[in-house]
This record gives C-alpha cells, sequence and structure tokens, in this order.
C-alpha cells in the first residue's frame, strides 16, 4: 500500500513517469508489437508471426548487412581508441595555448555536421581528380575509385570514421589523463621506466574505467552506423549501400524496409534483432568488464 | 417574392459559387511541401506570390510552404499519412506515386479535376496527365514541375579535342567517337554512368524501346528484354575508359565541367543556374543539345515530372483549389519565365515568351523522346532492392566481371527474383 505520506513523492515523479512511458516505453511497446504484423503504417495491419524476422534472417541483404557490420566494427572500433588515446597522450604532453589549440583542432570534426563531412571526403575520395588520389598520383600510383570499388570502400568509410569519433574519444581519455597522479609517473621515472612502459604499466591500467566507457560506447555507436555510409554512397530510400551492397549496415536496411518499401512490420522485427546483437554485445563486454575490475 | 429575400437567395448563391467566400466561415491552414529548391531564393519568392494570391482570394485561408530534401518529403509525407496528419498539398516524384497511394498520402482527385472547366483540363500536358491516371475514374495527382535529360557539352574541352561544335553528335556513334578523341586529348569524357539509377536508365534510352523498359505488374515481372538490355550494357563498356569515375550527381562532375576537365554531362535543366553562373563567372563555354540515340532520327534521355498530391481529408476540397491555382496556366508561365524550366502546363510552354527561352524550347523538344524512368505510376511500387541490382549490374559489366550478355541474362533473372520477393 502507497502511504499518504508518499503521495507527493509519486506525483513528482508522475511527469517523469508519463514522458518516459509515451516517448519511450510505449514506441518500444507499438515496434514490437509490428514486428509480428504486415503493416504499411496506413492500412490494417496483418498478423504474421515470426515471418518478418525469418523473412529479414533469410535475405541477401540482411547477410550482407551483417557481414559488413562485423568487418566495420572489429577494425574501427580498436582503430578509433587507438588514435583517440594517440592524440589523447599528444595533447597531455603540450601545455597551455598549444594544448588548447590542438584539442580543439582534433575535436572540430565532431562538431562538423555530418553531412560537410561527407562532402568533404567525397572530394578528398574523387577519382583521378580528388586530393588523394592526386597524392597518389605524384607517387605514381594509377587512381582509386575509393567510395565504388567494393575492395576499398569499407576502409574508405573507417577512415572517416575515425577522423570523426577520435575527437570525442580524446576528449574523454584526456580528462581522465589529467585524473592520473602524477607521483606514480615521477615513482616511474626514478625506477628508470621508459616512456612507453609508463603507458602500458601506469596510464593504460589508470585509464581502466575510461577506456572501459570509451569501448563500450564505441561499439554501441558502431554497431547503428548510418549517416555517414549512407551519405559517402550518396543513398536514398531508393536505393542505398553503394555498390554491391558494400555500405550496407543494419540500420540502412531497416530504413529502407520502412521508409523505401514500407514494409514496416519488418523494419520492426529488424530493429529487434538489432537490439539483440547490440545487448549481447554490451552485456559480453560488461561480462568481461566486471572480472576485470573485480581484479 | 420580396426583396429581402431575392436578396438572401443571391447571398447563398454567391457564397456557393465563390470558394473563397465559402471557406471564409472556416479558417483552415494548408500545409505545402515542396522540394527544397522551391523555397529557396527567385522560387521561394514568386511561390509566396502565388500563396499571397491565393489567400486574398480566399479569406480564412492560410498556407505554409516547406521545403524539404527528397528523402524528407517521402518520409514525412508516408508518416504523415500514417499518422492521420499528412500536408495538404505536397510535391513528390512521379516514380514515388505508387508508395504514397499504398500510403494512403493521395487523394483520388478525378471527380475534382472532371469538375474542373474544360479549359483548365485542356491545357496540361496529354502524357502527364496519362501519368497521374493508372485507370478509368482514378487520378492521383497533378502534374507540375518536370524535366527531360539534355546533353549539356563544355564547347572549350571540345575545342581542345578538334572538335566541331557547330553541330551537335547526329547518333550514339558520332558521339562515342567524340569521346574517345576528349579522352585522347586528356580530359574526361562523360560521368560515370553506372553509379545511379538514373544514369543507367538514361543509358538505355539510348538503344532501348520504351515498352521494354519498367516492370510488368500483373505479371511480377521486368520487362526488360536481355537481348536489348545487352547492347546499352555494351555501351557501359565502351565508355568505362572515357570516364570521370564521378557519378552525374556528384558536385565534383559539375566542378570537372565547369573547370574544363569533362566534356558531356547528361542531366536534367537543373545544372543549368550552376553553368550559367560559371559562364559568368569563370567564362565557362557551354550548351545543351538533345541526347543522341542509336541513329540519326532517334533521341535519348529520361523524363519526369515532379507532381502535386492533395491528401484525403477534411481540407481535401480547398488544397485541391489551390493546387490547381499553382498549377494553372498564368502561374506556370510566371514560373518558367523566371527559373526558365519546364513544366507540365502545355500551354503555358507554348506560350511564344515562353517558347522563346532556350533552355525550354529544348526541354520541350526533347520530352518528346523521353523514357519514363519507373513506369507504369501509380500501379505498383518498385521494391528497394530494383535500383541497385541495376546500377550493381552494370558496374560489374561495365568493370569486365561479366560480358553484356550474361550481365543482361542475369539482370532479368535478378530482378524478378527481386519482384517477387517483395
Amino acid at each position: 500500500m502507497i502511504g499518504r505520506k508518499h503521495i507527493p513523492h509519486y506525483a513528482m515523479v508522475l511527469p517523469f513517469m508519463a514522458l518516459f512511458a509515451t516517448f519511450f516505453l510505449y514506441p518500444i511497446a507499438s515496434g514490437l508489437y509490428y514486428s509480428f504484423f504486415d503493416w504499411n503504417a496506413t492500412s490494417r495491419a496483418r498478423f504474421v508471426g515470426f515471418d518478418n524476422y525469418q523473412h529479414i534472417v533469410a535475405s541477401r541483404d540482411f547477410h550482407d548487412a551483417m557481414i559488413n557490420l562485423a568487418a566495420y566494427v572489429s577494425i574501427t572500433v580498436p582503430l578509433g581508441i587507438t588514435v583517440a588515446f594517440g592524440l589523447a597522450l599528444l595533447v597531455d604532453s603540450f601545455k597551455g595555448v598549444w594544448a588548447n589549440f590542438f584539442r580543439t583542432a582534433f575535436f572540430l570534426p565532431v562538431v562538423l555536421p555530418a553531412f560537410l563531412a561527407a562532402t568533404i571526403w567525397r572530394w578528398i575520395y574523387a577519382p583521378n581528380f580528388g586530393l588523394l588520389n592526386m597524392i597518389l598520383g605524384w607517387m605514381g600510383v594509377p587512381s582509386v575509385s575509393f567510395l565504388n570499388n567494393t575492395g576499398t570502400m569499407l576502409y574508405a568509410l573507417i577512415a572517416v570514421d575515425v577522423w570523426v569519433s577520435a575527437g570525442f574519444n580524446m576528449v574523454i581519455i584526456l580528462a581522465g589523463l589529467k585524473n592520473i597522479p602524477t607521483h606514480y609517473y615521477e615513482a616511474a621515472r626514478l625506477d628508470g621506466a621508459t616512456k612507453l612502459q609508463q603507458v602500458i604499466y601506469i596510464t593504460i591500467p589508470m585509464l581502466y574505467p575510461v577506456l572501459f566507457f570509451v569501448v563500450t560506447y564505441g561499439f554501441i555507436s558502431a554497431l547503428q552506423v548510418f549517416d555517414i555510409p549512407w551519405l559517402l554512397t550518396g543513398s536514398s530510400f531508393a536505393a542505398y549501400g553503394g555498390r554491391q551492397r558494400a555500405l550496407l549496415f543494419p540500420v540502412m536496411d531497416m530504413m529502407g524496409r520502412g521508409f523505401g518499401g514500407l514494409h514496416f512490420g519488418q523494419a520492426s522485427a529488424y530493429g529487434f534483432i538489432l537490439t539483440l546483437v547490440i545487448v549481447l554485445i554490451t552485456a559480453g563486454l560488461f561480462a568481461v568488464g566486471r572480472r576485470r575490475f573485480a581484479q | 417574392m420580396n426583396i429581402a429575400r431575392r436578396l438572401g437567395m443571391a447571398s447563398v448563391l454567391a457564397l456557393v459559387l465563390s470558394p473563397g467566400a465559402a471557406l471564409a466561415a472556416d479558417p483552415v491552414t494548408l500545409q505545402y511541401w515542396v522540394y527544397s529548391d522551391f523555397a529557396e531564393g527567385d522560387a521561394l519568392k514568386l511561390q509566396q506570390q502565388f500563396i499571397a494570391e491565393f489567400e486574398k482570394a480566399h479569406p480564412g485561408v492560410k498556407i505554409v510552404i516547406s521545403g524539404k530534401g527528397d528523402d524528407d518529403l517521402t518520409t514525412g509525407e508516408v508518416t504523415g499519412a500514417a499518422s492521420g496528419n499528412p500536408p495538404d498539398v505536397f510535391m513528390n516524384g512521379l516514380p514515388f506515386g505508387a508508395q504514397l497511394v499504398e500510403a494512403g498520402a493521395l487523394d483520388n482527385v478525378y471527380a475534382k479535376w472532371m469538375a474542373m472547366p474544360q479549359g483548365f483540363r485542356d491545357q496540361f500536358d496529354k502524357d502527364a496527365i496519362a501519368s497521374c491516371t493508372p485507370k478509368p475514374q482514378t487520378m492521383y495527382c497533378l502534374p507540375y514541375t518536370g524535366f527531360n535529360e539534355l546533353l549539356f557539352r563544355n564547347l572549350t574541352v571540345l575545342k581542345q579535342a578538334g572538335i566541331d561544335t557547330s553541330t551537335p553528335p547526329k547518333d550514339w556513334a558520332e558521339w562515342f567517337e567524340q569521346m574517345k578523341k576528349v579522352k585522347a586529348a586528356g580530359k574526361s569524357a562523360m560521368p560515370d554512368q553506372t553509379q545511379v539509377f538514373n544514369s543507367v536508365a538514361s543509358t538505355y534510352s539510348i538503344v532501348g524501346p520504351h515498352e521494354e523498359w519498367g516492370i510488368d505488374f500483373a505479371a511480377k515481372k521486368t520487362k526488360i528484354n536481355p537481348e536489348t538490355y545487352a547492347k546499352a550494357l555494351q555501351l557501359f563498356v565502351d565508355m568505362k575508359p572515357l570516364a570521370s569515375g564521378t557519378s552525374r550527381n556528384d558536385q565534383a562532375t559539375k566542378d570537372l565541367f565547369i573547370t574544363n576537365q569533362l566534356a558531356f554531362h547528361v542531366v536534367g535543366p537543373w545544372v543549368d543556374p550552376t553553368y550559367r553562373q560559371a559562364a559568368q563567372d569563370s567564362g565557362l563555354k557551354y550548351d545543351f543539345v538533345l541526347v543522341p540515340g542509336a541513329k540519326p532520327d532517334q533521341y535519348a534521355g529520361i523524363k519526369a515530372y515532379e507532381i502535386l498530391g492533395v491528401a484525403p481529408g477534411k481540407n481535401a476540397d480547398v488544397a485541391w483549389q489551390f493546387a490547381a491555382y499553382v498549377a494553372d496556366k498564368p502561374q506556370m508561365l510566371r514560373w518558367a519565365k523566371l527559373l526558365s524550366r519546364y513544366n507540365a502546363n502545355a500551354a503555358a510552354m507554348a506560350d511564344p515568351e515562353v517558347a522563346k527561352l532556350p533552355l525550354i524550347a529544348k526541354s520541350v523538344e526533347a520530352v518528346k523522346y523521353g523514357l519514363d524512368v519507373k513506369p507504369p505510376y501509380f500501379v505498383g511500387a518498385y521494391p528497394n532492392c530494383y535500383n541497385s541490382i541495376v546500377t550493381d549490374n552494370a558496374a560489374a559489366v561495365a568493370d569486365g566481371k561479366t560480358t553484356p550478355a550474361d550481365g543482361a541474362k542475369s539482370l532479368i533473372k535478378d530482378l524478378n527474383d527481386c519482384i517477387a520477393s517483395n
């Protein structure tokens, strides 16, 4: 029984609960419900059981999207964090104006609108006359169509993604670096530790909670990759994923099924499959992290 | 009948006959969604003028114009229809018509259309009206603006390649010879035509008959004939070493053209303002001609219309009146004069002041030969695997991964599988 004295407390959380239920719980429940229906958003929904799930899992596009995603995540997350870590160490080594300058410079891509970043990179990657091909041309390398060659498209995307995300991760890691007491490094130097040894034996262990956050966040973001490959490939709801679907990812496929094909039941089912994948990977990361913390 | 009663009856009659007066009692706000380039600069000013005129003639009606990107238009119209709150009057492209019908976003305006005076109905391009009318007594749109592709030629590049630019290439063979000369002069001849569905369709139109393009929705099969299509695929193979590597839609392609690095750009007339500006700013020398076909008396290129749709619901009548107003000749005449852009109002296009504008004159001529991009309209939605299968197939053949004949056969199979699985 709710005591009379608790009523004001419940009344105070009621606005939040109402908004939370309306804009968070209801869409999830509604999405789950429609994932079992054939529904084009306007006509009467038809119950199809698990057909949407089966249809998606059996489809060519889902298969390609998942393979692309696995390759993308396995490269972009470790590479992105390594680059961010390196940048953080670099910025941390500067003092005063230069530290501010480099921090701002590296963070700039984070605040750049995605369409602008993609436009810049489409120019850089352009065959024959793009910046990258010009440089390669000086070295005698023939022109590469980075965004249309299925062998290079994924790496071209990863380079853009690392460029965009490194600044964000760098700022977080930098904040972690500032919290490491300097006397650890002083003691290490007295013991004759090299710079590399200081990083391996002091910096990384002391940064573990921060790195855990960055890794987890990086995985969750990477698993939902959408805007940069969409823009780099000039995708629309009529055609997306680039040449031979080399940059097709699950969120793109989900959006295409929903707004391109009006299969909102399938799109909902797709969302839940992707959510399940993200939850499983995140749970795995937390399990590993918990074990590491326990040590 | 006394005078007071006669006055009363006359007032009622006036209310019924005057839409503006009838609507005055019931204030209404119409949401009018247009492509983003209709809501910028001079185009927006003219649209606002149309709106002001309509609002003045229809007291109580307020119209709010919103510019949207291509995907945002379709997404917003579909989700708006799903939530029961669609825009009242909106633009989109004919190829998306079936999808909007399926989503319930488009009202069947046939009765409203037939209620319009014959003079109003006669002013539109007949083919465009037919595209909006998939079956008897069913009409889903008013054709609005439109395009047929033209061949934009960089005259500086062509002269550097030793090509006489006084006459356009008479057919594909001559055009292809010019492309080879351009490449020999160290420039790019064409964008990569395999990258975008519309440029694949455009290339097909050089050699393929219109009736073999599109989907037979009753049979659930593509209409593409593999033997004819193999000829189109051969064109991609031929053009591959001569291409810039950029798609026809890339900003980079326009920049290459403007900086005298690209000879030909097959595209709609919307690039003309950019090229005209470049002609003023940097001395770009260019012209536009009909896209050559396989033989001297044939022409190619794709065509499509932007449509005006009206959402079903309580505002459908006044929304139709507004759509009819902006698509009417006086407005389309002003639109064509200001922007030099082709539209589906044939009467406006035939007006001497408009007909003498070079871009419009060429567009009016070109549209007679244009291939519909995704026919038939308003019958069925193209599955979202269709475009990528077509472009991937063209790219694979152009890259030499398969022969045109085998590529055409596999295309038919893949497209039919795609259509059947939808």
